[in-house]
């Protein structure tokens, strides 16, 4: 009951169950005084509407199997529940609307307590010290179980036998022709309409009867174990009987004395006294007698029971009076739940429908009624559950849930008889008061309902001192259990509510606990218990209540209920895994099954990632974290001037490796695209180590990381030294030498350090004279590290500036001759003296060759000529194209003095008139071979479709780079036959002076920019092959020169 | 060998003290203990010196060695720089003069030019007006900053090295000595003090020299002119330090006699504490004697502060080797 009530999950269902919601309000509209009570059918568990509820759910169809698979689960005592009671009467839908109200708010109040109970888990901290007399109970209650369950079972259960064999005879009617012979059951009656109708038009469903038989089954739901088709009434009130004795029965700490009979051994005059003893094991067996006829019955022997104790224990002062008045107070309060209904045949009911209908229709809707009824009970479930067998229990389970939700219901409001409790309560009161025979000492009603509205606890928490006068009977097998501080503890509605609520569950963890231990005193582990293991239901229950406490949210108390089994859980639950592993009971709070907590994580421990998705690396402020740039060289002037040095010879480097590049082009006739590997180096960068926690001050005792973090150091100062690479093993060599070094000044560090031992333990040495001894010890002193300081580092550092310095100029002179420091901007001054340097350079005189023949010709002196050489630049164009955007010289700062003239309009197919005559047939033929498309100069076309530039190589040999039309070739190695055929020469030399004439009579840079066009009619110079030579003279072949 | 030794560079080393400083007549003791130590000098040297090309892979020993051991002291290192650069110059102004001017210059004029380029040697501004025109090259050192770099590119006029001054202070320091010295000489005085100044152990006594140092026990190699004149250079280094160390110990030592021992003299001839009117000259009455020597080497080879971190390994048969003066 209680789970039915916790399990409000308003969002799960949608409109069907609305739907259902009012459907349910309009049946239920016409107030019916004849009760419909749901009698639960088990016994020892307090939550246990789901069972209920599959009971009602298929009467017909698999009682006996839905009942097995959802009391599997529990305690082996309502497993043994006998089939389904059913005897051929009347209709047993005559729900008393009005009563089931009541039970409503009956158990809406009982929630409320269990949810305050439940609230109180997270304010407050419950001992377990009543867990073992939770426990002792919980034992007795079992073991009365299984007693009445014998009995029952035994021989006096001759009519549920019937019972079973009209079940059976259901399941055996399948073979006959119609399904108005087969006996359905209840369901006959209530549906003999429709079936009549069914099997008039039986041709026409195309179902087999054994189906049909099914959707009956399902159909006609609710039925309970109770349900007789032959007795009017009965369901109803035996399953509100029975949900009121097990109400009682729960209520362990006061029920406890009346569970069984009193013993005659334990109070011999008792049955002197008691004329009519009576208990609560013995109306269970009554009730499953089918003993009782009526409600007055029922409502008599539960008296019985109160007052037999109060008259048999006189004593005002017994503390089974106590108990006594209570479950009397309670029995008054559940009373009203059950209908007034009086068990009739079914045959005379009938007469008497006849008889009033005869008479007056609006006297009794009798007949309609229970169709009604059973059809707004059925009819939604039916939609939902899409007539699957097996998946129909948790949206059934869903509609009851809602239906009995008290916020959404409307139920109460529109019921004019059940729309107060109170009204209900009071009339039930005294009724029952009336019935009741022993008619003493009844508690006021004022009392009992307005506290009852209040909830459980409140009611016994303000009853129990009323009673304390009253006379109690001794009950021996209460005795042993009452323990006295429970009494000293009442007061408490808190802590009894706690303990109402949880007592099953605390005892069953006792039990567990319990059997883990074995021996006289306990002492002992049981070995033979299974290993205590976390489950994952567990967990996950403890994560649920972890939650909730915070929320505090009401209704949050999702615990997942046994028997709603896996379905269920994964239609509402978070994962799908959740249903793997059952849940189980939920009451205790999660101090109880430590074994299922999961410890915090500390955030500072989360995995956090960030906006990137890279994890956060969490340190934490209260650690003790090593300090930061330990293992880094410290910020010092010196470490600055270091690092400075080492970006110079960086810088440095960068610049010598272009003029390696550049000496390389020189010599190299060919370069390739990435055979010049760019020196790019990368800033030195010292890595601190991470997040270290230590336990102590002081340094980290990881020897490895000390030691290449000193490697490091030591790598610097070699590169320092000018180092750029170094072997490991001299590293390592020098690692080691500079550890030992180190570690025998410290040595003697701390020799210093240490006060002497006369002088009552002051150090000797002041902390300077320490440092200075140590530092002496080991071959230091301050002038040694202020040469090293002033010599190493101070003056590298300048010396490293001037060969930099050095450097860029060399570089730049490479690069650019002629842009000396007298070149003026942008190389205009290069032209001051008239331009001879780029007209013959002037490399030839520093060499002291006179390539040219300027000299031995006469026209150095003749024409004045300052140099007789070719400047760098002008030959080089691709050293000075592949190295004008690198180049750091003078030029690239300067800007431009004169604007880049306009760039060349393309020419096209329009503007072609524009030029000049001679070109245009050539214009029109590249036009004509470039589609009409405008012409592309040769500068602006991609890298790798450019004609090669003509250049000189350093070899000194003019070559073409553009293979010279066939025709051509052809014509030169005619003219070559003709040469030798002549016989001028044995070789090529005699044919060498007009060419050479030729380039001496131009100037020398046009000669290297139009040699392939110029002199081409002759022999190619570059195919002498005789390298040697040509690598002595820059320009001309020896021949040449011989020839002149 | 010893006084095959003596015999060898007696007069060399007494021109050599001369010019440091001992006026006195040197006896034959003190030059050949000096000649001794020199010539254990230069055998160490020469043997590490193998040591160290050997280390390289090869086994003639080039300048850069000899220079390597010497490499911690700075100013003699850039002295020996100058001596080395000066020479390259007089060289290639010889063979331009020999090529110009057809060798017109006899080789006594050479003889000469060396001797007076040497800044250590010469007077300073002779040097200066004799060589302006040729532009002196530098001796790179293997471990100079230069070096650092893949490339090696020309030095610049305009570019000083303040280094290269400061040691030339020390250089100036010693010359200024000399130049106070020779202040109140007369023409015949000076002449005796340069020829005294041009003593080499080396200059147009190659082969001697060569058998002397050991060419050919000690490495074999056929030594380097260079070499040769490094050693030269060296061994003319000394022998000046040898001295004037020498003449401290015995200034010391006379400082200590006239006190403690003018007690004695005191104590015996009374009258002769008074400095007469006629006494000789004190610095030049004692030359330096041998044991002065003896102290002054012992007090050169006085290990180095910086050795010392090395006392705490074990010294076992570990002797300290001959410190390089």
């Amino acid at each position: 009951m209680r789970k039915q009530l916790k399990r409000r999950t308003p969002h799960d269902e949608s409109t069907t169950e609305s739907a259902q919601r009012e459907y349910d309000a309009k049946t239920s509209a016409p107030p019916r005084k004849a009760a419909r009570v749901i009698v639960e059918d088990d016994y020892g568990d307090d939550d246990s509407d789901e069972e209920d509820d599959t009971a009602k759910q298929s009467p017909l169809k698999s009682k006996g199997a839905s009942t097995l698979t959802t009391t599997a689960t529990r305690s082996p005592a309502p497993s043994t529940i006998p089939p389904p009671h059913r005897s051929n009467t009347a209709t047993s839908t005559e729900p008393a609307k009005s009563s089931e109200d009541v039970r409503k708010q009956l158990e809406e109040d009982k929630k409320l307590a269990a949810e305050s109970a439940k609230r109180t888990f997270q304010g407050m901290y419950f001992t377990f010290e009543y867990d073992a007399d939770a426990m002792l109970e919980q034992q007795k209650l079992d073991e009365l179980d299984r007693e009445v369950e014998n009995e029952i079972s035994g021989g006096p259960n001759t009519s549920s036998g019937a019972q079973q064999g009209a079940g059976s005879s259901s399941g055996a009617a399948a073979t006959q022709g119609t399904l108005g012979s087969a006996d359905l059951g209840a369901s006959s009656l209530t549906l003999k309409h429709l079936i009549a109708r069914i099997d008039s038009k039986r041709f026409l469903v195309k179902a087999s009867d054994n189906q049909l038989r099914t959707l009956i089954s399902e159909v006609r739901k609710g039925r309970s174990k109770w349900a007789s088709e032959d007795r009017v009434g009965q369901e109803e009130l035996y399953e509100a009987a029975e949900k009121v004795l097990m109400e009682l029965k729960a209520m362990t700490e006061y029920a406890q004395p009346f569970l069984q009979r009193v013993n005659k051994r334990d109070a011999p005059d008792y049955f002197n006294v008691i004329k009519y003893p009576m208990d609560i094991g013995t109306m269970l067996k009554k009730l499953k007698s089918f003993a009782y006829k009526s409600k007055k019955d029922f409502v008599d022997d539960l008296n019985f029971i109160w007052s037999n104790c109060l008259k048999y224990n006189q004593d005002p002062a017994h503390p089974l009076r106590k108990k006594a008045l209570y479950m009397r107070k309670e029995t008054d309060k559940l009373t009203p739940l059950i209908p007034e209904i009086t068990v009739r045949d079914r045959a005379e009911v009938e007469a008497e429908e006849r008889r009033q209908h005869a008479l007056d229709a609006d006297e009794s809707d009798d007949d309609d009624a229970p169709i009604m009824a059973s059809r707004g009970r059925t009819a939604p479930k039916k939609g939902v559950k899409g007539g699957s067998a097996s998946s129909k229990r948790p949206p059934t389970l869903a509609v009851d849930e809602l239906s009995s939700t008290p916020a959404p219901d409307p139920k109460p409001a529109m019921h004019p008889l059940a729309s107060g409790l109170r009204n209900g309560a009071l009339r039930a009161d005294s009724e029952v008061h009336d019935a009741s025979s022993a008619g003493f000492n009844t508690p006021p009603p004022g009392n009992a309902t307005p506290l009852g509205s209040l909830g459980v606890n409140g009611v016994h928490g303000s009853g129990a001192p009323g009673s304390q006068a009253d006379i109690t009977e001794v009950d021996a097998t209460g005795a042993s259990i009452v323990s006295s501080t429970e009494d000293a503890e009442e007061d408490d509605t808190e802590f009894k509510g706690w303990k109402q609520v949880t007592k099953k569950d605390r005892a069953q963890a006792a039990a567990e606990r319990h059997r883990l231990f074995v021996g006289e005193q306990l002492k002992h582990i049981n070995v033979d218990e299974p290993a205590l293991l976390r489950t994952k239901a567990g967990m996950r229950r403890w994560m649920r209540q972890q939650k909730m406490a915070p929320s505090e949210r009401p209704s949050a108390e999702g615990e997942m209920d046994e028997g709603f089994g896996d379905v269920e859980q994964t239609a509402q639950g978070e994962t799908l895994a959740e249903g793997i592993e059952k849940d189980e009971d939920s009451t205790l709070p999660d101090y109880y099954t430590s074994l299922s907590a999961i410890p915090d994580i500390d955030a500072k421990l989360k995995w956090i990632t960030d906006s990137e998705g890279y994890a956060v690396p969490q340190t934490d402020e209260c650690m003790r974290m090593f300090p930061r740039e330990q293992f880094k060289s410290p910020e010092s002037t010196f470490t600055k001037k270091m690092e400075a040095n080492i970006r110079q010879m960086q810088e440095t480097r960068k610049i010598c490796s272009k003029i390696g590049v550049v000496k390389q082009m020189q010599i190299q006739a060919q370069t390739y695209q990435n055979q010049f590997q760019k020196y790019e180096p990368q800033p030195f960068v010292e890595q601190d180590v991470g997040p270290v926690v230590v336990s102590d001050d002081g340094p980290i005792m990881a020897p490895w990381v000390c030691r290449a973090a000193f490697k490091r150091s030591i790598g610097k100062v070699f590169y320092q030294a000018g180092f750029e690479e170094f072997q490991p093993s001299a590293m390592e060599a020098m690692t080691d030498i500079a550890s030992d070094y180190f570690g025998a000044l410290v040595n003697s560090f701390k020799k210093f350090r240490e006060p002497s031992k006369d002088d009552e333990g002051r150090p000797r040495f002041t902390f300077e004279e320490q440092v200075l001894h140590a530092l002496h010890e080991n071959g230091l002193d301050m002038e040694a590290l202020e040469t090293y300081v002033k010599d190493d580092v101070d003056r590298l550092g300048s010396k490293l500036g001037v060969v930099h310095e050095r450097m860029k100029s060399h570089l730049a002179d490479l690069l650019r001759p002629a842009l000396g420091d007298s070149a003026g901007v942008d190389g205009v001054g290069a032209f001051n003296d008239g331009s001879e340097q780029f007209v013959g350079g002037d490399y030839a005189e520093e060499i002291g060759e006179d390539f040219f023949g300027f000299r031995e010709l006469g026209l150095a002196d003749e024409l004045g000529l300052e140099s007789l050489s070719v400047p760098l630049h002008l030959l080089q164009n691709r050293v000075h194209s592949a190295y004008q955007s690198q180049n750091q010289g003078p030029v690239a700062t300067t800007g431009l003095t004169f604007e880049p003239p306009p760039a060349y309009e393309p020419i096209t197919v329009d503007n072609l008139s524009n030029q000049i005559g001679l070109v245009h047939d050539f214009f029109r033929e590249k036009l004509r071979k470039n589609h009409d498309e405008p012409l592309v100069e040769d500068e602006d076309l991609p890298q790798k479709q450019r004609f090669p530039k003509p250049r000189l190589p350093p070899t000194g040999k003019i070559s073409s780079p553009r293979k010279r039309p066939l025709r051509e070739q052809q014509q030169a190695a005619k003219k070559k036959r003709k040469l030798e055929e002549s016989g001028l020469g044995n070789n090529q030399k005699s044919q060498q002076p007009p060419i050479s004439k030729l380039k001496l009579d131009l100037p020398p840079p046009t000669t290297t920019r139009h040699a392939p066009d110029d002199s081409n009619s002759a022999v190619d110079p570059e195919k002498d092959g005789d390298v040697g030579t040509a690598d002595n003279n820059a320009l001309i072949s020896p021949e040449s020169i011989a020839a002149n | 060998m010893a006084a095959d030794v003596r015999a060898k560079y007696r007069t060399e080393i007494q021109q050599m003290m001369f010019v440091s400083g001992e006026t006195g007549d040197v006896s034959p003791e003190t030059t050949s203990m000096i000649e001794g130590i020199v010539q254990q000098q230069v055998l160490e040297m020469l043997r590490r010196a193998t040591e160290l090309a050997g280390r390289r892979g090869v086994r003639t020993i080039s300048t850069d060695d000899l220079i390597f051991l010497i490499r911690h002291d700075k100013a003699k290192v850039s002295r020996l720089r100058t001596f080395l650069s000066w020479k390259d110059v007089r060289k290639s102004a010889k063979d331009s003069d020999e090529k110009g001017g057809g060798g017109g210059d006899a080789g006594g004029v050479d003889d000469f030019d060396l001797a007076t380029n040497d800044p250590t040697l010469g007077t300073g501004p002779a040097v200066g007006t004799r060589n302006n025109k040729t532009k002196k090259a530098k001796v790179g050192l293997p471990w100079d900053v230069s070096s650092f770099y893949a490339e090696q590119v020309p030095e610049r006029d305009d570019e000083e090295d303040e280094e290269e001054e400061e040691m030339n202070a020390a250089t100036l320091q010693r010359l200024k000595q000399a130049d106070d010295r020779t202040k109140g000489m007369n023409a015949e005085e000076y002449l005796h003090f340069s020829e005294c100044r041009q003593a080499s152990f080396t200059f147009r006594k190659g082969k001697r020299f060569k058998e002397w140092a050991g060419f050919g026990m000690v490495t074999e190699s056929k030594p380097n002119d260079d070499i040769i004149d490094i050693l030269g250079f060296l061994t003319y280094e000394i022998v000046t330090l040898l001295t004037e160390e020498a003449l401290k110990v015995k200034a010391a030592e006379d400082a200590l006699k006239r006190e403690s021992g003018g007690d004695e003299e005191k104590r015996g001839r009374k009258r002769r504490r008074e400095p007469g009117l006629f006494d000789p000259p004190q610095e030049a009455r004692t030359p330096v004697d041998h044991r002065h020597i003896q102290e002054a080497f012992r007090r050169l080879q006085k290990a180095e502060l910086k050795t010392n971190y090395l006392s705490h390994v074990s010294k076992g048969n570990w002797q300290r080797s001959l410190k390089l003066i």
